[in-house]
């Protein structure tokens, strides 16, 4: 066992060195901090609060009472979801290989991972529709439809929540260190072993914030799902879309009222995630 | 280590299998209740609310499952040219539909409403807008569809430029206004405050109770835009799809929703399942329509009740009392006996009358003159009993050789046909015939062209002015006039006259 840490190490040192050494109030730190930091926040509220004042309760009910919204609910949260856990599936391997590995061509594949990030979003939707214009992709359409329908819808959210779960992942990976691994590797384990016992459950932070991320992006997620899915009443309608269709014919009051209602959904699920997150299950 | 692989993979693979079923088994769901496909229409976003409600009629009577794609006209435009399905297209003004008709996506259009640009402000105008000068105006923000991106943006430049203010009003948005991508950008800022005043269509300014029209943009008649819905070439159910749009088109059907909506409708036709067209047709005309005809049938899913017969008998019927809803003359001659009840007839196509001879010419005839040589054995066509018999007779009489030449004539016929029979058969030295008579036995006989203005026929086509179907009917003209049937008509020995654009 190890007792000590070198942090605590480098601590006594400078308190030894410095034995004169008068610890100012931290106050005018702290409230720098908090004033540059309040003006997002406060920008937040007040979005927030402007768009309350846009609409009422009336508008809420109203919202809620509409079959057409209920199903952009119900689709989001679903679709969001199966994105987040599909995000994951593909960000841990990437992320670790990313992390773990080096070979030729890396820095293009790095490069590669970012695209979805960078690309206009309408891109993503436009380049999806006709990539399955193409014989492979027609060949994928025959058992799974993609154009305008809900498994497209999926695919749009994670080609982006993907990239920026993977990029979550790639962090972490980097951030926890080798080191135990690399015992676990000389104490007989594969590669296979040592990551699933060892960096995994180091990993679970991690992976709690690139689902998350995914999650998060993918709700928010509009432009690809328009052009590549559609926004069929009732199909493939998810909340930025119920927005979209109430704003194009005038109605503020509706589309700010949906909007209200997908960040109470976010807000929730968020916090929820923290909660069931924090034990260590496993 | 087992257990916590297989935790995860088997967790996460069982948490995405639930998620999956949740979403397939969707109790809201928009299944297609009917037997076919669902049709698949683009529809602009801002026409939703009269569509949704005529769609809903729709599927409830007739069981038809009419998926929407909502978007921005231009929006779905490139996304139907890319993807290549679908089977409607409702944009919310005819210049996309037009860029669509360019770009080859397009087979059918049936007109809905029309939209004028207005002047539109909060209600109350509390900046006392009266006119298009007081856009200009320093206190006066202005939201302009953007030229490039909306079609009303396109109106407002083209229009402000005719009068001289465009270019102030270009400088006045750009400086203390905004340039937006569509009408309903416009009427949302005017809504919400953020401007006051844009140029938008009537119908939209309409539709926001929170907007008042405070002018028209221009009195100039040009000015003003049809909204379509146009089936798409790339539809595998184009019967299905028109009628639809039939329906959503009908002045009792869907027409009466986007009033309701405030919509300035066309005049629509009547709806009808399987509608019907009763259409009177000179027999001359026959062998160049007829495939025509019946490939329209069966694509529009409509009757077409077909009356050929000679048009001074059609005349007469006419007369008597029927009511076609389209009339194909043989010639434009027979149709002022009639024209009070019909729109303006559209010129379709020509056809010569000339002198047919037996193959070398032996008797040396060179004109219309040498009919009236003694001893020569004529043929000509009855003119109490068709159409090309009245114009021989008509032709004859006008350069004065009616008498000389009648006192020749051996055989009077109903029709063409029958007097190139007898030439061929070597009873008769020349016959007076359409050369569409001709067309099978060119190789058989000579000919010799009429060098007067009166030896032709020009069949127009007509619509009638209280035809139930009108805009059916002219969709029937599209299809006679369209290339496929004109090489019909140059097989049967029509020459072309119908210009698309007049």
């Amino acid at each position: 066992m190890i007792s000590e840490s070198p942090i605590d190490n480098q601590e006594s040192r400078i308190e030894l060195s410095a034995p004169d050494h008068r610890v100012r109030s931290d106050a005018p730190f702290v409230v720098g901090l908090c004033l540059l930091g309040s003006i997002y926040v406060l920008l937040i509220a007040g979005m927030l609060l402007a768009n309350l004042s846009f609409t009422a309760p009336g508008n809420f009910l109203a919202a809620l009472r509409s079959p057409e919204i209920r199903y952009a609910i119900r689709l989001s949260l679903l679709s969001c979801s199966i994105t987040a856990v599909l995000s994951l599936w593909v960000a841990v391997p990437i992320g670790y290989l990313m992390s773990r590995f080096s070979f030729r061509g890396k820095a293009l594949v790095d490069a590669l991972l970012d695209i979805p990030i960078v690309l206009p979003p309408l891109v993503i939707g436009l380049s999806l529709l006709i990539l399955f214009r193409t014989p492979v992709g027609q060949f994928i359409e025959r058992f799974i439809p993609m154009t305008y329908a809900v498994p497209g819808i999926i695919l749009a959210q994670w080609m982006v929540g993907c990239a920026f779960a993977v990029r979550t992942m790639r962090t972490t990976f980097d951030q926890i260190n080798p080191r135990q691994e690399q015992v676990a590797l000389t104490l007989g384990c594969s590669r296979s072993e040592a990551f699933w016992q060892i960096v995994l459950p180091q990993a679970r932070r991690g992976l709690l914030a690139a689902g998350t991320l995914a999650w998060a992006r993918a709700l928010g997620e509009f432009g690809p799902i328009l052009i590549f899915s559609g926004a069929t009443r009732l199909r493939t309608e998810v909340m930025p879309t119920s927005v979209f269709l109430e704003l194009s014919v005038g109605n503020i009051e509706a589309a700010v009222a949906v909007s209200l209602l997908m960040v109470i959904a976010a807000v929730v699920v968020l916090l929820l995630v923290r909660v069931f997150g924090r034990p260590t299950a496993w | 280590m087992r257990s916590i692989k297989l935790q995860v993979i088997l967790g996460s693979a069982a948490v995405v299998a639930v998620l999956g079923f949740l979403l397939v088994w969707a109790p809201g769901a928009n299944r297609p209740s009917g037997t076919g496909q669902p049709l698949v229409l683009y529809c602009a976003a801002g026409m939703n609310p009269p569509v949704a409600e005529i769609i809903r009629d729709y599927e409830n009577q007739f069981g038809v499952t009419v998926a929407v794609q909502y978007g921005g006209s231009g929006t779905l435009l490139s996304n139907l040219r890319v993807a290549k399905t679908g089977d409607l297209y409702l944009a919310a003004d005819a210049s996309f539909i037009e860029i669509a008709r360019e770009q080859g996506l397009i087979a059918e259009t049936i007109p809905l409403a029309t939209l004028r640009p207005v002047i539109a402000a909060l209600r109350g105008n509390p900046r006392k807008i009266q006119s298009a000068r007081d856009l200009l105006r320093e206190d006066v923000r202005v939201a302009l569809g953007s030229p490039d991106a909306a079609s009303i943006g396109k109106q407002t430049q083209t229009a402000m430029t005719k009068v001289g203010l465009w270019e102030n009003l270009r400088q006045a948005v750009q400086t203390r206004g905004v340039f937006k991508p569509t009408v309903n950008d416009i009427a949302n800022d005017i809504k919400i405050g953020t401007v006051d005043a844009g140029v938008v269509w009537d119908a939209v300014a309409r539709q926001y109770p929170e907007l008042e029209i405070v002018a028209p943009l221009t009195d100039d008649p040009d000015f003003v835009m049809e909204v379509m819905v146009a089936v798409l070439r790339s539809s595998r159910q184009p019967t299905e799809a028109l009628r639809f749009a039939r329906y959503l088109s009908a002045r009792d059907k869907g027409l009466v929703v986007f009033t309701r909506h405030h919509y300035t409708v066309v005049e629509g036709d009547v709806w009808a399942r399987e509608p019907q067209i009763l259409l009177f047709s000179g027999s001359v005309n026959r062998p160049a329509i007829e495939s025509t005809l019946n490939a329209f049938e069966q694509r529009e899913g409509c009757k077409l009740l077909r009356v050929y017969n000679g048009c001074g008998i059609l005349v007469a019927q006419m007369k008597a009392g029927a009511r076609p809803d389209v009339y194909f003359a043989c010639d434009s001659s027979f149709v002022p006996p009639v024209q009070d009840l019909f729109l303006n007839p559209m010129d379709v196509s020509e056809m010569e009358i000339l002198i047919a001879v037996p193959k070398g010419n032996p008797r040396g005839i060179g004109s219309l003159a040498d009919l009236a040589k003694e001893g020569l054995k004529l043929g000509v066509a009855n003119a109490e009993q068709s159409a090309l018999g009245a114009l021989t007779e008509r032709m004859l009489e006008a350069a004065g050789l009616l008498r000389g030449i009648m006192a020749n004539v051996r055989s009077q016929t109903p029709t063409g046909d029958l007097l190139v029979n007898q030439l061929r058969a070597g009873g008769l030295d020349a016959v007076i015939v359409y050369e569409a008579n001709l067309a099978q036995v060119r190789e058989h006989l000579d000919f010799v062209r009429i060098d007067l203005p009166g030896a032709k026929a020009i069949q127009p086509y007509a619509i009638a002015r209280d035809s139930r179907c009108r805009h059916l009917a002219q969709r029937l003209l599209d299809a006679v006039t369209s290339a496929e049937s004109q090489e019909k008509y140059r097989k049967a020995g029509f020459r072309w006259l119908y210009r698309r654009d007049l």
